[in-house]
């Protein structure tokens, strides 16, 4: 190395400062030659002005310029992560008189959900019978609102008139409903930017 | 003990970024605040050096944030946030000075000009108009000789040097937040010291 001046490559590692072996003919020819050591001294200078430079500070206000632009999103389960710890109790005799409770509650609901299991047979016959009853229920209430909404004979025409035309009936008041409902949002709408 | 599911300002100091990320991704908005406060200096130090326009800096540095805050659900982990954070900085910074130089009115004047007259009292000389925004930022905070060097550096080179030394970037680092081969960031950073040598050359003289 001693036959030629350092390359601008070996002056690169010595101010990146790097190290190992390779380094060390480098530093050596640095130590005895008066050309490349002013060089690197040159170089070196202009290092520390860089290094030396500050970061500069934007206005005081930019966190909450900034802050007032973001969306700040809290996903769904978050959410319900928070709910839940929202609800468990803050002092310890609390938490362990609350996690006896859960325990207490979940085995009497385990209890009752083998019981159930076990006579499947008088479930499905009671969920038949509520459902029935349900459906009975129903019927007579859709029953009642169109009679008192339309009169007595569109109730009957609808009686006679078969599944079709019940069909036609429900998309047609669905599509009134519909569009009744985009009209309400669009006037909210323009009344708020009339508003702003 | 109580149940916290947020740690305090002082302990989100203390966090890593990626820590500090994970609880902005869960909408914790004290960690959008503290990334704000761990960034809002390199980003505009940044972005200042290149457009060299404080207001202009400030504007540009207030869209990285929104972009990255307002998409912190993109952020992926294996990177890291100051990376990704660098990036968009530099990717603002740039598209500015594209548009600025786009919209800069031709030195010949205005070519609304109907006469000659009119044309020579909107056009401009561009070595008077350099010195004027140079002289501008000696004046102002980037008073240093360094700071006049730098601003008159290629952008590319300005965002390379300023990641290497301001910010302390590992060469890898820079290339990927760059977009760049290593080789080139190499490269254009090794040109830049040159460059800035030479700029500072007749003051270690006197």
């Amino acid at each position: 190395m001693d036959h030629r001046h350092l390359l601008p490559s070996e002056f690169d590692l010595l101010l990146d400062g790097d190290v190992g072996f390779g380094l060390t003919p480098v530093k050596a020819h640095i130590r005895q030659c008066e050309h490349c050591r002013a060089e690197l001294e040159a170089q070196q200078q202009v290092v520390a002005l860089l290094d030396d430079l500050p970061d500069l500070a934007p206005a005081p206000q930019f966190a909450d310029r900034v802050m007032a632009q973001v969306h700040v999103f809290v996903p769904w389960h978050v959410t319900a992560r928070d709910s839940l710890r929202q609800l468990v109790p803050r002092s310890q005799p609390a938490r362990v008189f609350a996690g006896v409770g859960a325990l207490l509650a979940a085995f009497v609901v385990s209890l009752g959900a083998m019981a159930l299991l076990v006579r499947v047979d008088v479930v499905l016959f009671t969920l038949g019978l509520a459902l029935e009853r349900g459906q009975g229920a129903a019927v007579a209430l859709v029953g009642d609102a169109v009679s008192s909404l339309f009169g007595e004979p569109a109730l009957r025409a609808l009686a006679t008139g078969g599944p079709t035309r019940v069909l036609l009936a429900s998309l047609v008041f669905l599509f009134s409903l519909g569009a009744a409902a985009l009209l309400l949002r669009r006037l909210a709408v323009l009344s708020s930017r009339r508003q702003s | 003990m109580p149940a916290s599911p947020l740690p305090s300002s002082l302990d989100l100091e203390n966090l890593p970024d990626a820590d500090v990320v994970a609880l902005a991704q869960q909408g914790r908005e004290p960690a959008f605040r503290e990334l704000v406060r761990r960034y809002e200096r390199p980003v505009f130090s940044l972005i200042y050096r290149m457009v060299r326009d404080r207001e202009l800096a400030e504007d540009l540095a207030q869209d990285t944030f929104i972009k990255v805050l307002n998409h912190i659900e993109r952020y992926r982990p294996e990177f890291k946030f100051s990376s990704w954070l660098f990036k968009i900085a530099n990717n603002v910074a740039i598209d500015q000075m594209r548009r600025r130089t786009v919209s800069t009115v031709s030195m010949d004047g205005s070519p609304h000009a109907v006469s000659a007259a009119e044309a020579e009292a909107s056009s401009f000389d561009v070595a008077a108009r350099q010195e004027t925004a140079l002289d501008e930022i000696e004046s102002r905070e980037l008073g240093s000789a360094i700071e006049v060097a730098i601003a008159r550096l290629r952008p590319e080179y300005r965002a390379c040097i300023m990641l290497r030394h301001v910010e302390g970037r590992s060469y890898e680092e820079i290339a990927a937040t760059l977009d760049l081969p290593l080789g080139t960031v190499k490269t254009y950073i090794h040109r830049a010291r040159n460059e800035l040598r030479a700029a500072l050359e007749p003051l270690r003289k006197d």
